[in-house]
Parts: C-alpha cells; sequence; structure tokens
C-alpha cells in the first residue's frame, strides 16, 4: 500500500515539474538572435584562409568590407569604408577613398594602410581564398607593389593583368577575402610571421557592428555588439550561432521558437513549416550552379554523341520539381541566371529514346557501366540517385559513390571520376565571367598545368574557341558588345555539349520566426545583422 | 572471507607489471595501426583546409605545411616524439590542439556515460538477482527477454524512437544538444559536467534544462548496459546460489532476503564491479552513434567527424584515449579479479 | 554492442571445460540429444523461426516483394502505409515493404561474409597461436590484443573511412575487428587440448604439426567457435547497420536497413514509418540470433547444464 502511495506522489511529481516545461517555451530573448545552422564546413575564421559561406556571413558582422553588394540588388555597390571610388580611363587603376574616423574594435584608428595590408596579406598567406585575386594577377611577390596605400586616407589598387574593373570591385564586396583586418591587433599575435593566421583562426580583429566573443569548432559562436560601431552600434545584443546538422532538430526548434532563423533546413521539413503563422520562409539565390559532370579524360566521355545522350538523360523536370523546390531552380546555362547576359535555357529534356539512338551511334547500343560520385547530402543524394535511374533507362549501369565533399571534389581535382553530380561555378560576383571562369574556361589542358581551380580543367573540356571569346569578353570595355559575346560563348558552349551540365541555380532556404525583422539573407552570403531586430 | 581475499596471490604484482609493459605495446601498435589507417585514406586533409576552389600552388603550400611530404615513418617518428612530451599535435583543420578539443569533449560524453552507467547498474543488477532467484519461471523469462532487446535494437534507432515519442511528439525531453539553446554558454565550464558545474553556481534553470537533456540519451545508452548487467548479475548469482554455503544458510533458517542479498550478492560484488567498469568502456562505443543521433557535443561526435574529414592528428588523439582508457579499465577488472577473488588461484 | 561485452571477460573467467577428449565425443553422441533440448525452449524456437523466415525471405525476396526496390516514382513520394504500399513509399515512392525484402538479402549476405571470413581466420590464429605457444604465441596475442583493446564500431568506422564506402569495405571492416575473439577462444581450447593423451600420442605417431592441427585440434574447437560465431551474428548485424547509419555501409541505391533509417531520419516527424520498419526488421533479426546463440549456448556449454 504504501509503495503505492509513493508511486503515486513520484508520477504526480513528475508530471508537475515535466508538464509546465512543455508550455513555458518562451521565445528566445528579445536582444538576442538565436541561429541554427551546420558548422561543418567552419574550420577557420581568418578571412585569408576561409571556406565555405558560413565564414561570409560571420565575417560581414565582424569585420567590414570596403564596397558592399546591395542585399537586394546585387549588382549595386554600395560604399562602406571607402567613401568612393574612381576607375582610370584605362580600367587598370582603381583608386579608393577611405571614410575618415573610423575605429577598429580594439580602438586602433582604421586607415588605408589597413586596407592595403588586409588585402596583401591574403596574396602573401596564399591560402584558400587567394585563388580569386591571383586569377586577376596578383602574386605574393608583387602584392606590395599593386596594393598600396598612399596615404592614411587613400588606397590604390593597380591591376597587373587587363580584366573587367567592376569585377575586382565585385569581388571587393563579396569575397571574405576583402574584409578589413585590424592591422596592429593582428600584429600583436604575429607566431612565426604566419601574419596572424593561427591567432585568427579562432579570434578575430575587425570593425564590425559585432565582437567575437567565443567560438567553440562544430559547437557554437557568440558574437555580441560592438557599441563604437561607425555606422551606429547594432541594435541585437547577441548573436548566438548554433551547430545544428539535424533538419528536424532545426524544425522543432524555430517551431517551439527556441532558435530565431535555421539555415540549410531539408526541403520536407521546410514544407511542413509552410502552414505555420509564426515563421516566415525565404529563398535567396546563390551564384553557384547544381550540376552533372563528366570527365572527358574518359575516351567515352570525349565522344560528344556520349555526352550528349548524358545531357538528354537527365530528367530536369522531374529533379526540379520533385528534388530541387527551396534548393534549386531549373537553369541550363553555364552562367548564372538573372544575369543581363544570361541566355534563357536551351530547353534540354528527359528524352530516352534520342539518348538511346546517340549512344548506339557512339558504339554503345546496350549502354555501358559507369560511377556516379555525389556528396553524401540532400539534394545530391537524391539528385544522383534520380540520375542513377534515368541512366539506366538507356542501359547505362551507374554506381553511386557517395561521400564528404573532400572525397568527392579530390576525385575530380584529380581528373579520376567519370560522372559527378556536384555544385559550383563560382558567382560571387554578379559577374558572368566569375561562372565561365569557373565552370568552362580552361586555357591548358594538359594533366602537368594542374589548374585545380578551373573546373573545366578538372572535366577535360578544352575548347580554345570558347576560350578566346571568354578572354575577349573580359577586356571589353563596352557593356553592349561584351553581353553579346557573353551570350556566344554560352551558345558555344552549349552547341559543343560541355561537360558540366547545368541542372539547377543553387537557392538557399532560410526559415525564421517573423518576429524577426530587417533581416535580408545575402546572395554573396555576407548576410549582415546589423539593422536587425525583434518586434515583439 | 574478505579478509583472506584482500591478500595479494603470490606473483600477482609482478604479473601486473608485466601486464603494464604490454600495455604500452599495445598502445603502441594501436597507433601505428591508426596512423597506416591514416595514411592509406582517400581523405584529403589538405582539401578541406584549402577548399573545393583553390588552385594548386595553395594546395601544394598547405600540403607542405602540414608535414604531408614526409615519409611516413618521419611523421609517424615526429608524432610519437611529440607525444612523448605531452603534446597530442595540433587538429589539421582547424589548427587547434588537440589536448585542448578532447578537454573540451570529453566531459560532455563522461557526463552521459556516467548518467547511462548508473542508471544501467541501478536498473540491471536487481533484475538480474531476481531473475536468479525465479530461475526457470516466468519472471526469469521476461528478464531474460527484456535484456536480449536491449542487445538486440539498434541503439541510433532506439534514440531516434525516443526523440520522435518523448520530444516531439511528448514534449517531455529536452532535444538535442546539451541544454536549451537560451542557455548555451552561460556556464563556464569547471568540471565540464553540466549538471555539477551548474548546481555549483545555483543555476537551477540551467541545471533542470541541462538535466531533461541527459535523461533520455543516458536511458537509451544505459538500457544495453542493463541488458548485459542483468545478465551477468543473473548468471553469477546463479552460480552462488548452487553453493554449499547457501544451502546452509537456508537450513539455518534465515530468511530467504537474507541469504539473497547479505550472503550470495556480496559474494558476487567484486564480479559485478568488473563488470561495471567494462560496460563503461563500451558505452563510449555506443556514444558514437548515440551522439549523433543527439547532436550531443561530444568525444564521439568528434571523432566521427575528424574521421569524415581526414584530421589523422584529431583522430589519433581519440584513438589513444580510447584505447587508454579500454586498456585501463581492462587492467582494472583484471587486476580487481587477481586481488580479490579466490579462484583465480 | 554486441552481446559479448568484453574480451576481457572471457579471458579473465577462467574456463571450466570438462576433458577434452570426452568432451569431443559426446558432442556427437549427444548431437540429437541437444537438438532435441534446444527445440524444448520455447524462445529458441521463436528464434529459430524468425532465422528461417529470414532464410525465406532472402530465398524469395522477388517473389514476395511487391514492388521493384528501386523503381522510382517522383509522383508518389512518401506515402503513408495502406493497401498499395504495406509499408509506405520513401522519398523517391519506392515501395518500403520490398526494399525491406530485398534488404533481407544485404543482412543475410554480410552476416554469412563476415562468418566465412571470421571463423576460419580466428580458428587459425588461435590454433596455431596456442598449439605453437612461445614466440607464435605472443606476437599473435600482442596482435589480438590491439584489435581487441578498442570498441569494435569505432575500430571498423575507421577502416571504412580508410577503405571508402562501400558494403564490402564495411564487411572487411568488420570481419577485421570481429576475428579476434574467435581467436582467443580457440587459443583458450588449444591450450587444453595440446597437453591431452591422443594429441601427444599422435605426435609420437610424428604426424606434422599442420595434421595434427587440422585434423585433431580445429574439430575440438569447433563447437565452442560456431556457438560463439552465432552469437556474434547479431553484433554483426548491429555493427553493420551502424555503419550504414553512418553512412559508411551499403552505397545507395542498395536497401540496407541501417542506410535505409538513416535517410529515413530526415523524413522522421511525418513518415515515422521510414524509420520504423526497418528498424524493426533489424531489431528481430538481431534478436532472433540473439536468442538462437543463447540457446545453442545453453545446450552445448557444459557450464550451463
Amino acid at each position: 500500500m504504501k509503495v503505492r502511495t509513493t508511486l503515486k506522489a513520484c508520477v504526480l511529481a513528475l508530471a508537475l515539474t515535466t508538464a509546465p516545461y512543455s508550455s513555458i517555451h518562451a521565445a528566445t530573448p528579445a536582444d538576442q538572435m538565436i541561429i541554427g545552422m551546420s558548422m561543418n564546413n567552419l574550420l577557420s575564421l581568418d578571412p585569408a584562409a576561409a571556406t565555405g559561406l558560413d565564414v561570409a556571413t560571420i565575417g560581414a558582422n565582424l569585420y567590414d568590407m570596403l564596397v558592399e553588394l546591395d542585399a537586394k540588388d546585387p549588382s549595386k555597390l554600395v560604399p562602406a569604408l571607402a567613401e568612393s571610388w574612381k576607375i582610370s580611363d584605362d580600367g587598370r587603376t582603381i583608386t579608393f577613398v577611405i571614410r575618415k574616423g573610423t575605429k577598429f574594435q580594439s580602438g586602433n584608428p582604421l586607415t588605408a594602410e589597413d586596407v592595403a595590408w588586409s588585402l596583401q596579406r591574403v596574396l602573401k598567406l596564399n591560402m584558400a581564398l587567394a585563388t580569386t585575386w591571383k586569377s586577376y594577377g596578383f602574386t605574393a611577390q608583387n602584392a606590395e607593389k599593386f596594393l598600396r596605400a598612399p596615404d592614411a586616407q587613400t588606397f590604390v589598387m593597380e591591376l597587373p593583368e587587363p580584366t573587367d574593373p567592376k569585377l575586382v570591385l565585385y569581388t571587393l564586396g563579396a569575397s571574405p577575402s576583402a574584409f578589413i583586418l585590424d592591422r596592429k591587433k593582428v600584429m600583436e599575435n604575429d607566431k612565426n610571421g604566419d601574419l596572424g593566421n593561427a591567432w585568427l583562426t579562432t579570434h578575430a580583429a575587425g570593425s564590425g557592428p559585432f565582437k567575437l566573443d567565443d567560438w567553440r569548432a562544430k559547437d557554437s559562436l557568440l558574437m555580441s555588439r560592438f557599441d563604437g560601431y561607425w555606422r551606429g552600434a547594432p541594435k541585437l545584443r547577441r548573436i548566438i550561432m548554433r551547430h545544428m546538422t539535424e533538419s528536424q532538430s532545426m524544425r522543432l526548434m524555430i517551431e517551439r521558437g527556441d532558435i530565431d532563423l535555421a539555415v540549410g533546413m531539408s526541403v520536407s521539413d521546410i514544407q511542413a513549416l509552410k502552414g505555420n503563422k509564426d515563421v516566415a520562409i525565404e529563398s535567396v539565390k546563390r551564384g553557384t550552379i547544381y550540376y552533372v559532370a563528366v570527365s572527358m579524360k574518359d575516351p567515352k566521355f570525349a565522344d560528344k554523341r556520349v555526352r550528349q545522350a548524358i545531357r538528354s538523360l537527365i530528367d530536369y523536370e522531374g529533379i526540379n520539381k520533385t528534388i530541387m523546390p527551396h534548393y534549386g531552380i531549373l537553369h541550363q546555362r553555364p552562367v548564372q541566371s538573372g544575369l543581363s547576359a544570361t541566355l534563357s535555357n536551351p530547353g534540354h529534356k528527359l528524352d530516352v529514346p534520342s539518348a538511346k539512338k546517340l549512344l548506339a551511334e557512339a558504339g554503345h547500343p546496350n549502354g555501358f557501366k559507369t560511377t556516379i560520385r555525389v556528396l553524401s547530402d540532400p539534394p545530391f543524394m537524391n539528385i544522383a540517385t534520380n540520375l542513377q535511374s534515368t541512366l539506366a533507362q538507356a542501359g547505362i549501369e551507374a554506381s553511386v559513390i557517395s561521400g564528404t565533399g573532400n572525397q568527392i571534389y579530390g576525385a575530380m581535382r584529380d581528373r579520376s571520376f567519370e560522372i559527378i553530380v556536384g555544385r559550383g561555378g563560382g558567382g560571387a560576383e554578379p559577374h558572368p565571367h566569375s561562372s565561365l571562369r569557373a565552370l568552362a574556361y580552361n586555357p591548358d589542358n594538359r594533366d602537368e598545368a594542374k589548374l585545380t581551380n578551373f573546373q573545366g580543367w578538372r572535366t577535360s573540356f578544352f575548347s580554345p574557341e570558347l576560350n578566346q571569346v571568354i578572354e575577349k569578353a573580359e577586356v571589353e570595355k563596352d557593356p553592349i558588345k561584351q553581353i553579346t559575346l557573353y551570350q556566344d560563348a554560352q551558345k558555344i558552349y552549349d552547341q559543343q555539349v560541355g561537360a558540366i551540365m547545368p541542372i539547377s541555380q543553387m537557392i538557399e532556404t532560410e526559415v525564421k520566426r517573423k518576429d524577426v525583422r530587417n533581416l535580408i539573407s545575402h546572395p554573396s552570403a555576407t548576410t549582415r545583422f546589423r539593422e536587425v531586430y525583434k518586434q515583439r | 572471507m574478505a579478509v583472506s581475499a584482500l591478500r595479494l596471490p603470490p606473483g600477482g604484482l609482478q604479473r601486473l607489471g608485466r601486464r603494464l609493459g604490454t600495455v604500452a605495446l599495445t598502445l603502441l601498435g594501436l597507433l601505428a595501426l591508426t596512423f597506416f589507417i591514416g595514411r592509406v585514406m582517400p581523405l584529403d586533409p589538405v582539401l578541406a583546409v584549402v577548399g573545393p576552389d583553390a588552385d594548386q600552388s595553395t594546395y601544394d603550400q598547405v600540403f607542405k605545411r602540414m608535414g604531408l611530404d614526409q615519409p611516413m615513418y618521419v611523421q609517424f617518428s615526429y608524432y610519437l616524439n611529440d607525444l612523448l612530451h605531452g603534446d597530442l599535435g595540433n587538429a589539421l583543420l582547424t589548427g587547434l590542439p588537440v589536448v585542448g578539443d578532447i578537454k573540451r569533449v570529453f566531459p560532455a560524453t563522461m557526463e552521459l556515460a556516467t548518467m547511462a552507467i548508473i542508471l544501467g547498474t541501478c536498473i540491471g543488477i536487481p533484475l538480474g538477482v531476481f531473475a536468479a532467484t525465479r530461475r526457470g519461471k516466468m519472471g526469469d523469462h521476461v528478464v531474460r527477454v527484456i535484456s536480449l532487446f536491449g542487445y538486440s535494437t539498434p541503439v541510433f534507432w532506439f534514440g531516434m524512437m525516443g526523440l520522435l515519442v518523448f520530444y516531439a511528439w511528448l514534449g517531455w525531453a529536452g532535444g538535442a544538444g546539451r541544454v536549451d539553446l537560451a542557455y548555451d554558454g552561460l556556464i563556464t565550464p569547471v568540471t565540464g559536467f553540466l549538471l555539477i558545474d551548474s548546481a555549483m553556481l545555483g543555476e537551477w534553470e540551467v541545471f533542470a534544462s541541462a538535466f531533461k537533456h541527459l535523461f533520455l540519451p543516458a536511458c537509451i545508452l544505459g538500457l544495453h548496459s542493463t541488458a548485459y548487467i542483468s545478465r551477468m548479475t543473473r548468471a553469477f548469482m546463479l552460480a552462488q546460489l548452487s553453493q554449499e554455503y547457501i544451502l546452509t544458510a537456508r537450513v539455518k533458517g534465515l530468511s530467504e532476503r537474507t541469504v539473497i542479498w547479505r550472503h550470495a550478492f556480496r559474494n558476487i560484488l567484486v564480479q559485478l564491479l568488473t563488470i561495471v567498469a567494462l560496460t563503461y568502456g563500451n558505452l563510449l562505443e555506443g556514444a558514437v552513434l548515440i551522439e549523433t543521433v543527439f547532436a550531443w557535443p561530444g568525444f564521439g561526435q568528434y571523432l566521427t567527424s575528424s574521421l569524415l574529414l581526414g584530421d589523422m592528428n584529431a583522430v589519433m588523439g581519440c584513438v589513444l584515449l580510447i584505447g587508454l582508457i579500454f586498456v585501463f579499465l581492462n587492467l582494472l577488472a583484471d587486476a580487481l579479479y587477481q586481488v580479490f577473488d579466490p579462484r583465480t588461484r | 554492442m554486441t552481446p559479448e561485452l568484453s574480451p576481457a571477460i572471457a579471458a579473465s573467467v577462467p574456463q571450466q571445460n570438462g576433458q577434452p577428449q570426452s568432451r569431443g565425443a559426446a558432442l556427437r553422441q549427444n548431437l540429437q540429444r541437444s537438438l532435441r533440448r534446444l527445440t524444448h525452449n520455447p524462445m529458441t524456437v521463436a528464434g529459430l523461426i524468425v532465422v528461417a523466415m529470414l532464410l525465406l525471405v532472402a530465398l524469395f525476396a522477388p517473389w514476395i516483394a511487391t514492388h521493384d526496390p528501386l523503381a522510382q516514382d517522383l509522383n508518389n513520394t512518401l506515402k503513408a502505409p495502406d493497401a498499395a504500399h504495406w509499408f509506405g513509399t520513401d522519398e523517391y515512392g519506392r515501395d518500403v515493404f520490398s526494399r525491406l525484402v530485398h534488404g533481407s538479402r544485404i543482412t543475410l549476405y554480410v552476416i554469412s561474409l563476415v562468418t566465412v571470413i571470421v571463423g576460419p581466420v580466428g580458428l587459425a590464429v588461435g590454433t596455431i597461436s596456442g598449439y605453437f605457444g612461445g614466440k607464435v604465441d605472443t606476437v599473435f596475442m600482442r596482435i589480438t590484443d590491439i584489435f581487441i583493446s578498442f570498441p569494435s564500431l569505432v575500430l571498423a568506422l575507421a577502416f571504412v573511412a580508410a577503405l571508402g564506402p562501400g558494403l564490402d569495405h564495411a564487411v572487411m571492416a568488420i570481419a577485421l575487428t570481429a576475428w579476434p575473439p574467435i581467436a582467443r577462444l580457440a587459443r583458450a581450447e588449444t591450450l587444453q587440448l595440446r597437453k591431452a593423451d591422443f594429441v601427444v600420442a599422435v605426435q609420437l605417431q610424428g604426424a606434422s604439426s599442420t595434421r595434427i592441427i587440422v585434423r585433431h585440434i580445429v574439430p575440438m574447437c569447433l563447437s565452442s567457435v560456431v556457438i560463439r560465431l552465432t552469437m556474434n551474428m547479431a553484433g554483426i548485424i548491429l555493427t553493420a547497420a551502424g555503419l550504414g547509419f553512418l553512412g559508411l555501409g551499403a552505397l545507395p541505391p542498395m536497401p540496407e536497413w541501417g542506410a535505409m533509417i538513416s535517410t529515413g531520419r530526415r523524413y522522421m516527424l511525418e513518415c515515422w514509418w521510414l524509420v520504423a520498419m526497418p528498424g524493426v526488421a533489424i531489431m528481430l533479426v538481431s534478436l532472433a540470433f540473439n536468442l538462437l546463440g543463447d540457446g545453442l549456448r545453453d545446450v552445448l556449454d557444459p557450464r550451463s547444464e
């Protein structure tokens, strides 16, 4: 008897203690924003060594740039640390006037020397993000010569090779490598001449609206308001980014108001949130493109007819309708959508009979065996699984090899793959050259050239004709003529059946609580939180 | 009985010393094995650092900086040398010291495993004793089936189902992570055990939240240990209950309760201790899967993510630690046997 | 987490085997009686039935399955269980029931392949080590120690990460982690047999070591090794599922149960069947093997008599 009453009491107590919790799941504090996102790709906070888009978002709030791309219209340049700039008539020199009286979070004044030094540093360290700058002709050796600060308020950038200065300006406004660092603070933490690289991996020294409090790798990152920000202190006091890989957990948490913003949720979870009145779902277009790529080193795929067959064995419609919602939008050009130079889609379709015919002409009437390499995450895996089944309809027996980004793109860099389902194509800069350079341009097709940053080289797609058009367009000063050239390039690419077959323009879908205001996701991922507040 | 058992068996210490020597050898072999695995891995840590779009010169530079251009044995000897100085090297990807990383993530796993073993022991031992006293009867069979279920359920699946039912549907348990996000980072780790840290500071709200998050994964992890512990308890108890002295005690007219708990159970305590010690080591294995399901920022997650990114320094640090724990627990179990169990001599 | 938690226990609990010769002989005589006893235990019978069913399902999978396990139907994705799709459909519109049915083949393939590798390797290492003793024994047992001093899942994880994901790689990795306990067992048995009269007698007749091991020692170890292998099967299933869950086991579109859970997890909140069904399948089969192993041990292991 006694036991039973004790038990009853226990159950009651348990019910009392647990019941309130499910209801008092009050929203997050009004002056804090909690973001759920995967931090798997966040390895270093050093702007020079940054990879992936997450660093861009974090850095955009810790640092400032010379110029910014307007979040609503990324082709529009907005002054930031640079009050104004001037391009010389020959298009080879850009002179920036640096805003006066700006201070870093450390209290050090921000001058043109900091600007020049920050950009030189990227080239001297020669880490991940030096690649873009090197493609403009900058090197570790010539950095000091071409990037200089004649006085505290003037920064001069001289372009070593002729290119479109607008493209360079876009890079300054989009690439994390263009964040301006506090030279003095960083050099205080220099270790064996690493220009502060080790220290900056986990610290920050910028002038941005938020200060970095703490970063625990693959766990969380905390930022707090910098009251002395030159644009005025931001409205939020604290920003918490939390490493979350489970889409379902994110969904539950945003439903309950445990987090304010969820990045990288899966389609099914986003769809399930559609009817929820407390959350808003927003998509932002990114420059990168989802594609199916074949290696033309493989004699099968060197045959244009086989490539054509593969191109008509992709179920563009099915993929974009069922797999890609919230991930991407049908797109079949090697230039990102939305630019004035971008042509409308050529209208490729799943067409098994003609693919079969092409395969038979190429000497594969019964298809062949091949492999598809793919990232094990959605939507890549889903695209690959779908491709596998459509290829099978033409007798092509493909086995899917899934892995981490590192395994998949590693094989691509080594040119040792057959088919890859991937995503890429630069696109940080809203400029056709950015996409074409990444996806189609290949100035030297030899193995020894090791142009591993060009996906054209990786797929062994080599078209001197196309290269010429791309090179010509890059230096064309007349905007109308330039657009025509870029359109020619896309036509040539389509005729020659490039090794990379675009299927979707990437979009990223974020889910946020309705009370979060002024949060505008940036196409270049440099989303800025300085204006964000909560309306309660 | 207890007094005579405490005496060291002849040669016991010597045996222990010899074992310690072989332990070092085993660990060395383990390291060499992992190092070799790391080298043949198709994963490229350089690529993880420089990103997919870097050009070759950047790649080569980072490759060299990581020391990957050196021959394998040279790399291994460097590693061993650092190890002797208590340095596990820096994680290749982040450049942070592995020792610091492990210090940060290990308490989370310890907290989980400790809670699980407490649950497992508190439930498993009474169950086992109960089953032994009902040998061959309904109660025995029920316990047997329960424990076999415990073995047979994939721990990750059980975790997911638990999350689905108790978090998503009922809202009783805390969800992923160690604590509600709003409390995140409020407690500066002292012991690293969130429950202890928050209790010491009197932050009872955080404590409650941490407890809600801990309970479910600990229960699920504990189920596996419950299964094993109850089985072993049953076996040990049966062995005792068939002994003469139990019969004598019964004949003397002692109550069944006294016979079981005072006599039989007391004699299997040492054996049980060794079992619990070993189970604790095995919980680390379950933690790898459970931490993935519950997004628990612990050792298992650290190990798997390092492994998947090819960060060999981090992986080797983890391997060394797990190896050490396992070897230590085995040693402990052995020592307990050597010292206490009269039958081994 | 395999039932036999730690090999150290097996080593530290002294094996109380009876006289080897009589045991070997008795085994054959008692086989029938054992079988009868085996079928007396209802739970063992239940285990046997499930295992038999698994075999039948795997054998007749194409006839039992209602759909092609790989056929996608993007217009019919994530449908709840109904008359057309008994266990619903997955994110590609594939029939979950049919995938489960075909998945039984993969499970069986993994179990049998691992057992076929592990049994002979463990036996060879164990008997050689036990028979020759001395340096051979030391070297072999050191190697075994290295493998044993590590949780099998973590080791398998490391191996698969090194080899690359794939079913065969997973099998190899599991086999690599599963042989040491068998070797230890075989060694312990051999140590007892080595000094037995009949072995000494054969030695005096001038038989070679190979012959003695193969003809006389191995058959004697077989029964306990077989029990141990049966009991290991549940562990193998769980490890394979764990690897599949971490994305390191069978490659898509193979309907491996662990991998099915892993992908189903993304849709778990609405589509519980994607996770629940394969999980139940794993649990059932692994439970069956555990029951079977348990029953076998009760019957064949003299300690439990």
